[in-house]
């Protein structure tokens, strides 16, 4: 098979919110880039699943004169249980407004007051009211910032591409290797900096509101090629995902909007008693209360809890206008594709695997260990710490994807283009070569990925345990060995098995250093719950957990300390 | 309730095939199901080589699973089918098809 080669000076990995403001942050400082995304940008990716939460403290220009960017730093430090960077942290409190302003320049049309003011909604754990509110939601945002990557000349976009390695040269990232899908070439980008922006993988996962296109690619690449990854223990399930219909299973239906302000229903067991009090408390603990009330045999029929606004005292009307403006996409394919309407009926949800808060360790400029590879966005890892707020997660994708795509550019002025390590690329070729063959495959690439994420859903679900975790560990270790079965013929363009099968290889390292994380956190915190471990204990574990690759399959762990700026634990 | 879908799939990869071709499908199915699972269940039990976009937005709003469902465009995510129906799919006009069901965005 020919390789074809091309090259750039900045190359971006993903088509999402952070992939975009990255591309047009590295273009706007002068340098070309090539933007690569495994489906097409806008269209791929968790930001267009989005809904309308985008947080900034616009005080005076928004909704509530007392917000500030050093309330909204302090709110996400406390949320994520001290264990977020705040050299990051910081970057996202104090440059969010202006990110916003930004992506109001390119056309995101946000609700204002009539006097010109954002206006936002309030959300657990924001002191003031802070998500602006995008119409349309995730959708028109990630259309919009396609839109302006596509009028900068300087960025050329490799849709329906999927990257699955990074080339080194010397231990220095000079760009990726990819299948691109529309003609079924294998291709490298060689570049002088390469910027990893592959959102989340909660899709590792069976039961996910992600799309299923997001099961680890990003950050096992990065670990392949030596990358630290940091906090993967603290993968965040969201609480209130349909569970019933299968037709809809995973949809999104957002408990925050049971507060008297908008539907003001309730969360309820299955005899209709409410679960969850008000003020609603924020997302790690909303999760404990609905997995307790699952477990203790107070579920739905089919496990889950209702998400329940029939008894609203607004009335049916009001709700449904509250669904209708809020939420507007997901409230009417819940009625085209499965007929309900969550105004009328009560609906049975679950938590489901939905934000990745760890991710590859970076600095403030979004280096990571290697020279030459940034990462921003969902992939990126110790900005959220042990838990995320509603609307923290775009606004990050907004901030960090132009200050990384920044420092990458700068970077890049500096740098010659080196090209990769011959053997180097001959190596990550042999990914391709080892499962194209016409021997009849004895092991398919989708069932291999079906049991890694029933392994996920098993043992690595917000309550896990030792024994447990082991015994995933175990059944990763077993599919190693099936994977080598994989043989699939080569048919050329748009071969899907082709890209499942190097998929499922890079889900077995995802899976297997995501559960060693869980396995080395011996305490409970965020979204990670150790049953054998119930205590938080900030004297052994106020820090981030690293996973570095050494040697074949073999992760090394440790731990780091977390970086304070402007709020230490009280109790130290 | 079990029932039988009949789908009638488009099939084309312009590397290999001369001409675009049809193929049939007879899918057992115990509930309605969308286009969208559909194409799931033949691609994972029937045809590996069926091509389609699995990407999925859960909100019927993306667009990328579009699909011509006996003739019509429709989002395949959120048009359910019902047990028993006899459909034909096929790529949805206006772009360049990459094979089967895929269709590159360019122009869409
Ligand atoms: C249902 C839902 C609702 C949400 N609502 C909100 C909200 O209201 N507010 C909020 O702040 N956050 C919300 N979030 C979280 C937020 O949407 C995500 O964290 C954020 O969009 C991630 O952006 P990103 O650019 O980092 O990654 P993504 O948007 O996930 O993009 C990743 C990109 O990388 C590409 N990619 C992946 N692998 C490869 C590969 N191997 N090769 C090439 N390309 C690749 C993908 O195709 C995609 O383009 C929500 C998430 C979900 C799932
Ligand atoms: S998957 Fe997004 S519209 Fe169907």
């Amino acid at each position: 098979m020919d390789v074809k080669n091309f090259v750039t000076d900045v190359v971006v990995i993903g088509g999402g919110g952070a992939a975009c403001r990255a591309a047009i942050e590295a273009s706007e400082r002068g340098m070309n880039c090539i933007m690569v995304d495994k489906g097409r940008p806008g269209r791929s990716g968790a930001t267009p699943c989005a809904l309308w939460s985008i947080q900034a403290p616009f005080g005076p220009r928004g909704r509530d004169e007392r917000d500030s960017p050093e309330q909204f730093f302090e709110d996400m430090v406390r949320a994520g249980r001290f264990i977020g960077d705040q050299n990051i942290t910081e970057i996202v409190a104090f440059t969010a407004c202006d990110r916003i302003l930004d992506m109001e320049r390119y056309g995101v049309k946000f609700k204002k007051y009539d006097d010109g003011r954002f206006y936002q909604t309030p959300m657990p754990g924001q002191t003031y009211p802070r998500s602006t509110f995008m119409y349309e939601n995730g959708q028109h945002m990630s259309t919009v910032l396609a839109e302006e990557v596509s009028r900068h000349d300087s960025i050329e976009v490799f849709k329906d591409f999927f990257a699955f390695s990074l080339l080194l040269n010397d231990g220095r990232v000079v760009g990726i290797m990819g299948l691109d899908m529309l003609s079924g070439d294998v291709l490298t980008i060689n570049a002088k900096a390469t910027v990893l922006a592959t959102g989340g993988y909660t899709s590792l996962w069976g039961f996910s509101d992600n799309p299923p296109t997001l099961t680890g690619d990003g950050v096992a690449m990065a670990y392949r090629a030596g990358a630290e990854l940091v906090d993967l223990e603290f993968n965040q399930y969201y609480g209130t995902d349909v569970i019933w219909p299968p037709s809809v299973r995973g949809t999104v239906v957002l408990y925050e909007l049971m507060i008297e302000e908008f539907a003001n229903g309730e969360i309820t067991d299955r005899n209709g008693t409410s679960i969850i009090d008000k003020p609603l408390p924020i997302r790690d603990e909303a999760i404990k209360i609905i997995f307790n009330v699952i477990r203790e045999g107070r579920g739905t029929e089919h496990g889950g809890v209702f998400f329940d606004t029939t008894k609203s005292p607004k009335g049916e009307a009001a709700v449904r206008d509250v669904f209708d403006t809020m939420t507007p996409k997901h409230y009417h394919f819940l009625i085209d594709a499965a007929g309900i309407d969550l105004a009328k009926v009560p609906l049975e949800v679950a938590p489901a695997s939905h934000y990745q808060c760890g991710g590859v360790y970076i600095n403030e400029r979004g280096e990571s260990n290697l020279p030459g590879f940034y990462a921003c966005g969902e992939c990126a890892g110790n900005f959220q710490g042990a838990n995320r707020l509603a609307g923290s997660a775009l606004c990050d994708t907004q901030t960090m994807g132009a200050q990384v795509g920044g420092c990458a550019a700068d970077d890049a002025k500096k740098l010659d283009l080196l090209p990769p390590d011959k053997k180097n690329v001959k190596d990550q070729m042999d990914i391709i070569q080892s499962f194209l063959s016409d021997k009849k495959s004895t092991q398919r690439p989708i069932f291999l990925k079906e049991e890694i994420l029933k392994a996920m859903d098993k043992y690595v679900a917000p309550f896990r345990d030792g024994k447990g975790l082991k015994q995933g560990l175990g059944i990763i270790s077993s599919l190693r060995d099936e994977i080598k079965k994989i043989s699939i013929p080569d048919i050329g363009r748009y071969n899907l098995e082709l890209r499942e099968a190097v998929e499922s290889l890079l889900a077995l390292d995802a899976a297997e250093v995501t559960i060693g994380s869980a396995l080395f956190r011996e305490e409970s915190r965020g979204h990670h719950n150790r049953t054998d471990f119930p205590e938080t204990d900030n004297s052994n574990w106020r820090c981030h957990t690293i996973v570095v690759k050494k040697g074949d399959h073999q992760a090394a762990y440790s731990k780091r300390d977390v970086i304070y700026t402007r709020l230490k634990p009280e109790d130290k | 309730m079990n029932g039988v879908i009949k789908a009638k799939i488009y099939r084309f990869n312009p590397d290999k095939d001369k001409e675009p071709y049809y193929k049939n499908y007879e899918i057992p199915v115990d509930r309605e199901v969308t286009v969208h699972e559909l194409l799931s269940i033949i691609h994972r039990d029937y045809d590996g080589t069926l091509a389609y976009r699995t990407f999925k937005c859960y909100k019927g709003m993306c667009s990328t699973c579009i699909v011509k469902l006996n003739g019509q465009s429709v989002r395949s995510c959120a048009t359910p089918l019902k047990i028993d129906s006899e459909i034909t799919l096929e790529p949805v006009k206006g772009g360049r098809v990459i094979r089967d069901l895929v269709v590159d965005f360019d122009k869409m």
